[in-house]
Protein backbone atom coordinates (compact mmCIF):
# COMPACT_ATOMS: atom_id res chain seq x y z
CA UNK A 1 0.00 0.00 0.00
CA UNK A 2 1.11 3.39 -0.85
CA UNK A 3 1.58 5.64 2.11
CA UNK A 4 3.39 9.36 2.74
CA UNK A 5 6.30 9.91 5.27
CA UNK A 6 7.70 12.96 5.92
CA UNK A 7 11.15 13.71 5.16
CA UNK A 8 11.92 16.12 8.31
CA UNK A 9 9.79 13.77 11.12
CA UNK A 10 8.26 10.75 12.45
CA UNK A 11 5.18 11.56 10.41
CA UNK A 12 2.85 9.03 8.39
CA UNK A 13 -0.65 9.54 6.68
CA UNK A 14 -2.23 7.36 4.44
CA UNK A 15 -3.20 10.83 2.38
CA UNK A 16 -0.53 13.11 0.81
CA UNK A 17 -0.41 16.86 2.18
CA UNK A 18 0.86 20.12 1.01
CA UNK A 19 3.29 20.61 4.14
CA UNK A 20 4.09 17.77 6.98
CA UNK A 21 1.09 19.17 9.50
CA UNK A 22 3.54 17.79 12.70
CA UNK A 23 6.92 19.91 12.00
CA UNK A 24 5.50 21.98 9.01
CA UNK A 25 8.71 22.31 7.65
CA UNK A 26 9.25 18.66 5.87
CA UNK A 27 7.63 17.32 2.34
CA UNK A 28 5.61 14.40 2.74
CA UNK A 29 7.17 11.17 0.48
CA UNK A 30 5.41 8.32 -1.18
CA UNK A 31 6.77 4.88 0.19
CA UNK A 32 5.36 1.25 -0.21
CA UNK A 33 4.43 -0.99 2.79
CA UNK A 34 2.24 -4.28 3.25
CA UNK A 35 -1.54 -3.04 3.74
CA UNK A 36 -1.76 -5.82 6.61
CA UNK A 37 -3.09 -4.66 9.77
CA UNK A 38 -4.95 -5.15 12.91
CA UNK A 39 -8.77 -3.31 13.12
CA UNK A 40 -8.53 -0.19 16.08
CA UNK A 41 -12.20 0.34 16.19
CA UNK A 42 -15.20 -0.10 14.08
CA UNK A 43 -18.84 0.28 13.67
CA UNK A 44 -21.34 -1.33 12.33
CA UNK A 45 -23.54 1.77 10.42
CA UNK A 46 -27.18 0.05 10.15
CA UNK A 47 -28.31 3.88 9.17
CA UNK A 48 -26.35 4.24 5.82
CA UNK A 49 -26.81 7.24 3.64
CA UNK A 50 -29.06 6.35 -0.28
CA UNK A 51 -25.56 5.83 -1.58
CA UNK A 52 -25.11 2.93 0.36
CA UNK A 53 -28.29 1.99 1.50
CA UNK A 54 -28.39 -1.09 -0.55
CA UNK A 55 -25.59 -2.83 1.19
CA UNK A 56 -26.39 -1.52 5.21
CA UNK A 57 -25.84 -2.57 7.50
CA UNK A 58 -22.08 -2.86 6.70
CA UNK A 59 -18.84 -2.49 8.74
CA UNK A 60 -16.41 0.26 8.43
CA UNK A 61 -13.19 -0.25 10.44
CA UNK A 62 -9.83 2.20 11.44
CA UNK A 63 -7.04 -0.64 10.62
CA UNK A 64 -3.72 -0.27 12.04
CA UNK A 65 -0.97 -1.14 9.32
CA UNK A 66 1.53 -3.29 10.80
CA UNK A 67 4.60 -1.84 8.83
CA UNK A 68 3.83 1.80 9.48
CA UNK A 69 2.38 4.35 12.28
CA UNK A 70 -0.64 5.06 10.05
CA UNK A 71 -4.51 4.18 9.63
CA UNK A 72 -6.25 3.59 7.51
CA UNK A 73 -10.29 3.62 6.92
CA UNK A 74 -11.72 0.66 5.13
CA UNK A 75 -14.88 -1.29 4.76
CA UNK A 76 -14.89 -4.83 6.13
CA UNK A 77 -16.59 -7.63 3.97
CA UNK A 78 -17.80 -9.02 7.67
CA UNK A 79 -18.15 -8.13 11.08
CA UNK A 80 -14.71 -7.77 13.39
CA UNK A 81 -13.56 -6.50 16.85
CA UNK A 82 -10.83 -4.74 17.69
CA UNK A 83 -7.43 -6.52 17.38
CA UNK A 84 -8.73 -8.67 14.76
CA UNK A 85 -5.93 -9.71 11.61
CA UNK A 86 -6.83 -8.06 8.90
CA UNK A 87 -5.64 -7.63 5.26
CA UNK A 88 -6.37 -5.89 1.77
CA UNK A 89 -9.18 -7.66 -0.20
CA UNK A 90 -8.99 -4.94 -2.99
CA UNK A 91 -10.21 -1.03 -4.18
CA UNK A 92 -13.39 -0.86 -5.05
CA UNK A 93 -15.03 2.74 -6.23
CA UNK A 94 -11.91 4.68 -4.42
CA UNK A 95 -12.99 2.52 -1.15
CA UNK A 96 -10.63 0.04 0.62
CA UNK A 97 -12.16 -3.28 1.28
CA UNK A 98 -10.60 -5.68 4.00
CA UNK A 99 -10.91 -8.84 4.96
CA UNK A 100 -10.40 -10.67 7.93
CA UNK A 101 -6.64 -12.50 7.73
CA UNK A 102 -6.33 -16.44 7.80
CA UNK B 1 -8.42 45.54 23.39
CA UNK B 2 -12.12 46.98 23.14
CA UNK B 3 -14.26 44.92 25.67
CA UNK B 4 -17.35 43.02 24.31
CA UNK B 5 -20.91 42.25 26.08
CA UNK B 6 -24.03 41.01 25.52
CA UNK B 7 -27.21 43.02 25.34
CA UNK B 8 -29.78 41.08 23.95
CA UNK B 9 -30.85 37.43 23.05
CA UNK B 10 -33.78 35.55 21.16
CA UNK B 11 -34.71 32.11 20.37
CA UNK B 12 -37.51 30.21 19.04
CA UNK B 13 -39.14 27.07 19.86
CA UNK B 14 -36.84 24.75 18.48
CA UNK B 15 -38.74 21.78 16.67
CA UNK B 16 -40.82 20.67 13.86
CA UNK B 17 -42.57 24.12 12.27
CA UNK B 18 -44.34 23.13 8.81
CA UNK B 19 -46.18 26.10 8.64
CA UNK B 20 -43.09 28.81 9.57
CA UNK B 21 -40.67 29.41 6.94
CA UNK B 22 -37.02 30.01 7.51
CA UNK B 23 -37.35 33.71 7.18
CA UNK B 24 -39.81 33.87 10.06
CA UNK B 25 -37.73 31.92 12.39
CA UNK B 26 -34.84 33.86 11.66
CA UNK B 27 -36.57 37.18 12.17
CA UNK B 28 -38.25 36.10 15.41
CA UNK B 29 -34.97 35.05 16.77
CA UNK B 30 -33.83 38.39 16.10
CA UNK B 31 -36.42 40.46 17.13
CA UNK B 32 -36.29 39.11 20.60
CA UNK B 33 -32.58 39.61 21.01
CA UNK B 34 -33.17 43.54 19.48
CA UNK B 35 -35.86 44.23 21.57
CA UNK B 36 -34.10 42.91 25.06
CA UNK B 37 -31.77 45.11 23.71
CA UNK B 38 -33.50 48.06 23.74
CA UNK B 39 -33.75 48.00 19.62
CA UNK B 40 -30.11 49.73 19.47
CA UNK B 41 -28.41 50.82 16.11
CA UNK B 42 -26.79 47.96 14.48
CA UNK B 43 -23.57 48.32 12.75
CA UNK B 44 -23.64 44.89 10.96
CA UNK B 45 -24.85 41.62 10.96
CA UNK B 46 -23.33 37.73 10.81
CA UNK B 47 -26.00 35.14 10.19
CA UNK B 48 -24.58 31.43 11.08
CA UNK B 49 -26.42 29.19 8.25
CA UNK B 50 -25.32 25.23 7.44
CA UNK B 51 -28.03 24.33 4.69
CA UNK B 52 -30.31 27.12 3.44
CA UNK B 53 -28.81 27.02 -0.06
CA UNK B 54 -28.80 23.06 -0.34
CA UNK B 55 -32.10 22.36 0.57
CA UNK B 56 -33.96 25.22 1.23
CA UNK B 57 -32.67 27.02 -2.00
CA UNK B 58 -32.40 30.27 0.27
CA UNK B 59 -28.73 31.98 0.48
CA UNK B 60 -28.11 35.76 1.32
CA UNK B 61 -30.07 35.69 5.06
CA UNK B 62 -27.60 38.16 5.80
CA UNK B 63 -29.05 40.68 3.76
CA UNK B 64 -32.46 39.45 3.98
CA UNK B 65 -32.27 40.54 8.10
CA UNK B 66 -30.73 43.63 7.46
CA UNK B 67 -33.89 44.39 5.17
CA UNK B 68 -36.58 42.95 6.92
CA UNK B 69 -35.89 44.08 9.96
CA UNK B 70 -35.10 48.05 7.90
CA UNK B 71 -31.95 48.19 10.19
CA UNK B 72 -29.94 50.23 6.97
CA UNK B 73 -27.31 49.53 4.18
CA UNK B 74 -25.05 48.11 7.05
CA UNK B 75 -22.64 45.50 6.23
CA UNK B 76 -23.99 41.40 6.67
CA UNK B 77 -22.64 37.98 5.60
CA UNK B 78 -23.88 34.55 6.06
CA UNK B 79 -21.08 32.35 8.03
CA UNK B 80 -20.47 28.82 7.52
CA UNK B 81 -19.28 26.54 9.14
CA UNK B 82 -20.83 23.00 9.58
CA UNK B 83 -22.64 22.37 12.70
CA UNK B 84 -20.25 25.29 14.35
CA UNK B 85 -21.56 27.97 11.96
CA UNK B 86 -23.61 29.16 14.57
CA UNK B 87 -20.35 30.28 17.36
CA UNK B 88 -18.46 31.31 14.29
CA UNK B 89 -20.45 34.14 13.62
CA UNK B 90 -20.84 34.86 16.88
CA UNK B 91 -17.46 35.16 16.78
CA UNK B 92 -16.57 37.30 13.68
CA UNK B 93 -19.09 39.57 15.70
CA UNK B 94 -17.12 39.34 18.49
CA UNK B 95 -13.77 40.10 16.17
CA UNK B 96 -15.98 43.15 14.64
CA UNK B 97 -16.50 44.89 18.11
CA UNK B 98 -12.83 44.32 19.13
CA UNK B 99 -11.15 45.78 15.75
CA UNK B 100 -13.10 48.86 16.60
CA UNK B 101 -14.80 48.55 13.32
CA UNK B 102 -18.41 48.44 14.74
CA UNK B 103 -20.19 49.09 18.35
CA UNK B 104 -22.83 46.74 17.83
CA UNK B 105 -22.95 43.88 15.92
CA UNK B 106 -26.51 41.39 15.10
CA UNK B 107 -25.72 37.69 15.20
CA UNK B 108 -27.94 35.37 14.55
CA UNK B 109 -28.18 31.45 13.61
CA UNK B 110 -31.09 29.84 12.01
CA UNK B 111 -31.58 26.06 10.29
CA UNK B 112 -34.61 24.73 8.24
CA UNK B 113 -34.42 20.36 8.28
CA UNK B 114 -37.74 19.26 8.81
CA UNK B 115 -39.42 19.90 5.53
CA UNK B 116 -36.56 17.88 3.69
CA UNK B 117 -36.61 13.80 3.42
CA UNK B 118 -34.09 12.33 5.92
CA UNK B 119 -32.21 10.86 2.92
CA UNK B 120 -31.83 14.61 1.17
CA UNK B 121 -30.92 15.94 4.96
CA UNK B 122 -28.38 13.08 5.34
CA UNK B 123 -26.76 13.74 2.31
CA UNK B 124 -26.62 17.07 2.84
CA UNK B 125 -25.61 16.86 6.21
CA UNK B 126 -22.40 14.77 5.02
CA UNK B 127 -21.49 17.69 2.87
CA UNK B 128 -19.46 18.32 6.04
CA UNK B 129 -17.26 15.60 6.07
CA UNK B 130 -14.02 15.44 3.32
CA UNK B 131 -15.91 13.79 0.52
CA UNK B 132 -13.20 13.26 -2.16
CA UNK B 133 -11.67 10.56 0.35
CA UNK B 134 -11.38 6.96 0.40
CA UNK B 135 -12.64 7.58 3.69
CA UNK B 136 -16.07 8.93 2.64
CA UNK B 137 -16.06 6.17 -0.25
CA UNK B 138 -15.91 3.30 2.53
CA UNK B 139 -19.39 4.63 3.97
CA UNK B 140 -18.36 6.48 7.13
CA UNK B 141 -20.79 8.89 8.03
CA UNK B 142 -21.19 11.17 10.62
CA UNK B 143 -22.74 8.93 13.49
CA UNK B 144 -20.26 6.20 12.32
CA UNK B 145 -17.26 8.12 12.93
CA UNK B 146 -18.22 8.30 16.51
CA UNK B 147 -19.60 4.74 16.41
CA UNK B 148 -15.98 3.93 16.04
CA UNK B 149 -14.89 6.45 18.64
CA UNK B 150 -17.00 5.09 20.74
CA UNK B 151 -15.92 1.48 20.71
CA UNK B 152 -12.24 2.15 20.96
CA UNK B 153 -13.16 4.28 24.12
CA UNK B 154 -15.14 1.31 25.85
CA UNK B 155 -11.94 -0.88 24.75
CA UNK B 156 -9.53 1.30 26.57
CA UNK B 157 -11.82 2.14 29.83
CA UNK B 158 -13.99 0.52 32.07
CA UNK B 159 -16.78 2.71 30.30
CA UNK B 160 -20.02 1.03 28.51
CA UNK B 161 -22.99 1.69 26.33
CA UNK B 162 -24.74 2.52 29.60
CA UNK B 163 -22.34 5.62 30.57
CA UNK B 164 -23.38 6.78 26.91
CA UNK B 165 -27.23 6.28 27.88
CA UNK B 166 -26.81 8.01 31.25
CA UNK B 167 -25.30 11.36 29.20
CA UNK B 168 -28.56 10.92 26.78
CA UNK B 169 -31.06 10.71 29.66
CA UNK B 170 -29.33 13.42 31.61
CA UNK B 171 -30.08 15.70 28.92
CA UNK B 172 -33.40 14.10 27.98
CA UNK B 173 -34.24 15.03 31.96
CA UNK B 174 -32.82 19.13 31.32
CA UNK B 175 -35.04 19.46 28.53
CA UNK B 176 -38.21 18.71 30.11
CA UNK B 177 -38.01 22.08 32.34
CA UNK B 178 -37.06 23.97 29.13
CA UNK B 179 -39.59 25.05 27.29
CA UNK B 180 -38.11 26.32 23.89
CA UNK B 181 -36.44 22.30 24.14
CA UNK B 182 -37.39 19.95 21.07
CA UNK B 183 -38.23 16.91 23.14
CA UNK B 184 -39.51 17.32 26.63
CA UNK B 185 -40.72 13.66 27.21
CA UNK B 186 -39.32 11.51 29.17
CA UNK B 187 -37.43 8.50 28.44
CA UNK B 188 -36.25 5.78 30.81
CA UNK B 189 -32.48 4.63 30.68
CA UNK B 190 -33.72 1.05 29.77
CA UNK B 191 -35.23 2.60 26.91
CA UNK B 192 -32.36 4.22 25.74
CA UNK B 193 -29.96 1.30 25.72
CA UNK B 194 -32.79 -0.81 23.59
CA UNK B 195 -33.20 1.60 20.97
CA UNK B 196 -32.62 1.30 17.34
CA UNK B 197 -28.78 0.48 16.37
CA UNK B 198 -28.06 3.30 14.69
CA UNK B 199 -24.16 2.62 14.09
CA UNK B 200 -23.05 0.33 17.10
CA UNK B 201 -22.75 1.57 19.95
CA UNK B 202 -25.14 4.15 18.92
CA UNK B 203 -28.83 4.12 19.30
CA UNK B 204 -31.24 6.51 18.55
CA UNK B 205 -30.75 8.45 22.03
CA UNK B 206 -27.45 8.59 21.27
CA UNK B 207 -28.37 10.80 18.40
CA UNK B 208 -29.05 14.84 18.08
CA UNK B 209 -32.33 15.14 16.16
CA UNK B 210 -33.20 16.93 12.88
CA UNK B 211 -34.41 20.48 14.18
CA UNK B 212 -36.04 23.77 13.19
CA UNK B 213 -34.96 26.92 15.02
CA UNK B 214 -33.15 29.97 15.20
CA UNK B 215 -31.72 31.97 17.49
CA UNK B 216 -29.77 35.68 17.85
CA UNK B 217 -27.68 37.47 19.97
CA UNK B 218 -26.83 41.39 20.26
CA UNK B 219 -23.15 42.08 21.11
CA UNK B 220 -22.15 45.47 21.83
CA UNK B 221 -18.81 47.23 23.39
CA UNK B 222 -20.90 49.26 25.75
CA UNK B 223 -21.32 47.69 28.89
CA UNK B 224 -23.47 45.22 30.28
CA UNK B 225 -23.76 42.66 33.06
CA UNK B 226 -22.91 40.07 30.65
CA UNK B 227 -19.37 40.09 29.37
CA UNK B 228 -17.40 37.75 26.58
CA UNK B 229 -14.36 37.20 28.23
CA UNK B 230 -13.19 34.71 25.38
CA UNK B 231 -13.53 33.93 22.16
CA UNK B 232 -11.42 31.18 20.57
CA UNK B 233 -11.26 28.97 17.18
CA UNK B 234 -9.53 26.17 16.11
CA UNK B 235 -9.05 23.32 13.47
CA UNK B 236 -8.72 19.72 13.27
CA UNK B 237 -8.80 16.75 10.82
CA UNK B 238 -11.44 16.04 8.72
CA UNK B 239 -10.37 12.43 8.14
CA UNK B 240 -10.71 9.73 10.72
CA UNK B 241 -7.64 7.98 9.47
CA UNK B 242 -5.41 11.27 9.83
CA UNK B 243 -6.47 11.42 14.09
CA UNK B 244 -2.90 11.19 15.85
CA UNK B 245 -5.48 9.63 19.07
CA UNK B 246 -8.79 8.77 18.37
CA UNK B 247 -10.16 9.22 21.69
CA UNK B 248 -8.91 13.19 21.61
CA UNK B 249 -10.63 15.82 19.15
CA UNK B 250 -7.52 18.65 19.25
CA UNK B 251 -9.84 21.08 17.61
CA UNK B 252 -11.86 21.05 20.96
CA UNK B 253 -8.93 20.87 23.20
CA UNK B 254 -7.17 23.86 21.29
CA UNK B 255 -10.13 25.54 20.98
CA UNK B 256 -10.41 25.72 25.20
CA UNK B 257 -6.99 26.08 25.88
CA UNK B 258 -6.89 29.36 23.50
CA UNK B 259 -10.57 30.72 25.55
CA UNK B 260 -9.20 29.34 29.06
CA UNK B 261 -5.56 32.00 28.21
CA UNK B 262 -7.54 34.62 26.66
CA UNK B 263 -9.78 34.50 30.31
CA UNK B 264 -6.66 34.01 32.35
CA UNK B 265 -9.04 31.13 34.13
CA UNK B 266 -8.84 27.34 34.11
CA UNK B 267 -11.42 24.56 33.56
CA UNK B 268 -11.94 24.37 37.60
CA UNK B 269 -12.89 28.02 37.13
CA UNK B 270 -16.17 27.37 34.57
CA UNK B 271 -19.25 27.29 36.55
CA UNK B 272 -21.53 25.96 34.18
CA UNK B 273 -20.95 24.68 30.74
CA UNK B 274 -22.77 23.98 27.06
CA UNK B 275 -21.03 21.63 25.01
CA UNK B 276 -21.61 20.31 21.52
CA UNK B 277 -23.31 17.19 22.47
CA UNK B 278 -24.02 15.69 18.50
CA UNK B 279 -23.41 12.53 19.85
CA UNK B 280 -23.57 10.69 23.68
CA UNK B 281 -20.18 10.08 23.01
CA UNK B 282 -19.15 14.00 21.86
CA UNK B 283 -20.21 15.35 25.11
CA UNK B 284 -17.92 12.51 27.15
CA UNK B 285 -14.71 13.44 24.52
CA UNK B 286 -15.60 17.22 24.97
CA UNK B 287 -15.50 17.20 29.31
CA UNK B 288 -12.48 15.37 28.88
CA UNK B 289 -11.11 17.32 26.01
CA UNK B 290 -12.30 20.73 28.09
CA UNK B 291 -10.51 19.69 31.14
CA UNK B 292 -13.31 19.56 33.33
CA UNK B 293 -12.02 15.31 33.77
CA UNK B 294 -9.41 13.28 33.00
CA UNK B 295 -8.89 12.07 29.89
CA UNK B 296 -10.31 8.37 29.44
CA UNK B 297 -12.25 8.95 33.14
CA UNK B 298 -15.27 11.32 31.68
CA UNK B 299 -17.05 8.30 31.85
CA UNK B 300 -16.61 8.05 35.80
CA UNK B 301 -18.12 11.71 36.13
CA UNK B 302 -20.83 11.06 34.47
CA UNK B 303 -21.99 8.23 36.30
CA UNK B 304 -21.21 10.23 40.04
CA UNK B 305 -23.87 12.65 38.59
CA UNK B 306 -21.30 15.59 38.89
CA UNK B 307 -22.48 16.73 35.02
CA UNK B 308 -25.96 17.11 36.38
CA UNK B 309 -27.33 20.56 37.27
CA UNK B 310 -26.63 19.51 40.43
CA UNK B 311 -23.45 18.51 39.95
CA UNK B 312 -20.30 20.34 40.69
CA UNK B 313 -19.76 20.70 36.46
CA UNK B 314 -23.27 21.07 35.25
CA UNK B 315 -22.67 20.56 31.06
CA UNK B 316 -25.75 21.17 28.81
CA UNK B 317 -28.80 22.23 31.18
CA UNK B 318 -30.36 23.43 27.95
CA UNK B 319 -30.68 19.64 27.23
CA UNK B 320 -27.99 20.18 24.85
CA UNK B 321 -28.20 19.01 21.11
CA UNK B 322 -29.18 15.71 22.36
CA UNK B 323 -33.14 16.77 23.28
CA UNK B 324 -32.78 20.47 23.09
CA UNK B 325 -32.35 19.87 19.47
CA UNK B 326 -29.80 20.75 16.62
CA UNK B 327 -30.72 23.24 14.24
CA UNK B 328 -27.21 23.21 12.75
CA UNK B 329 -26.57 27.14 12.24
CA UNK B 330 -28.31 28.12 15.02
CA UNK B 331 -26.62 25.74 17.56
CA UNK B 332 -23.54 27.53 19.04
CA UNK B 333 -26.08 30.80 19.34
CA UNK B 334 -28.52 28.60 21.70
CA UNK B 335 -25.75 27.86 23.48
CA UNK B 336 -25.22 31.26 24.76
CA UNK B 337 -28.78 31.65 24.84
CA UNK B 338 -28.66 29.65 27.62
CA UNK B 339 -25.88 30.75 29.46
CA UNK B 340 -26.68 34.11 29.35
CA UNK B 341 -29.69 33.39 30.99
CA UNK B 342 -27.79 30.93 33.55
CA UNK B 343 -25.81 33.92 34.34
CA UNK B 344 -28.54 36.39 34.96
CA UNK B 345 -30.32 33.63 36.76
CA UNK B 346 -33.35 33.06 35.05
CA UNK B 347 -32.60 29.76 33.12
CA UNK B 348 -34.36 26.71 33.20
CA UNK B 349 -32.44 23.96 35.40
CA UNK B 350 -31.07 27.00 36.83
CA UNK B 351 -27.42 26.28 38.64
CA UNK B 352 -27.45 27.76 42.21
CA UNK B 353 -25.04 30.01 43.99
CA UNK B 354 -25.26 32.75 41.46
CA UNK B 355 -23.19 31.24 38.58
CA UNK B 356 -20.04 33.62 37.23
CA UNK B 357 -18.34 31.97 34.36
CA UNK B 358 -20.06 29.97 31.57
CA UNK B 359 -18.45 28.26 29.06
CA UNK B 360 -20.00 27.39 25.73
CA UNK B 361 -18.11 24.57 23.18
CA UNK B 362 -19.48 24.53 19.28
CA UNK B 363 -18.17 21.77 17.15
CA UNK B 364 -18.86 21.67 13.04
CA UNK B 365 -17.77 18.26 11.24
CA UNK B 366 -16.33 15.14 12.82
CA UNK B 367 -13.66 16.99 14.58
CA UNK B 368 -13.08 19.79 11.72
CA UNK B 369 -13.89 23.47 13.31
CA UNK B 370 -14.43 23.76 17.37
CA UNK B 371 -15.54 27.40 18.99
CA UNK B 372 -15.12 28.47 22.54
CA UNK B 373 -16.59 31.37 24.33
CA UNK B 374 -16.30 32.12 27.83
CA UNK B 375 -18.92 34.90 29.17
CA UNK B 376 -18.35 36.64 32.53
CA UNK B 377 -21.43 38.02 34.97
CA UNK B 378 -20.39 41.14 35.58
ZN1 LIG C 1 7.33 16.34 9.60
Amino acid sequence: MKIFACTNCDYHSVTSKYTCPKCQQGKLQETEVSASGTVYSFTDIHIAPAEFAHIAPYTVALIQLDEAPVKVTARMDAEVQIGDSVELKGLEEGAFIYTKAD
Amino acid sequence: MTNVYVHGVGMTQFGTFVDRTMKDLLLDACIQALKEAGNPKVDAVYVGNFMGGSIYNQEILGAIVANELGLGFIPTAKVEGACASGGIAVRQGVIGIQSGEYETVLVAGVEKMKHASTADVTQAINAAMDNDSNEKRAGLTFPGFFGVLANRYFYETDASKKHLALVALKNRENAIHNPLAQFRKPATLEEIMEARMITNPLGLFDCSPMTDGAAAIVLSSKKSPVHVRASAQSSGPTQMQDADDLLSIPAIKESGRLAYEKAGVGPEDIDVVEIHDCFSMTEMLAIEELGFFRKREGWRAVEEGRTKVTGDKPVNTSGGLLSRGHPIGATGISQLYQLVHQLRGTAPNQVEGNPRLALSQNLGGTGSYSVVHILERV
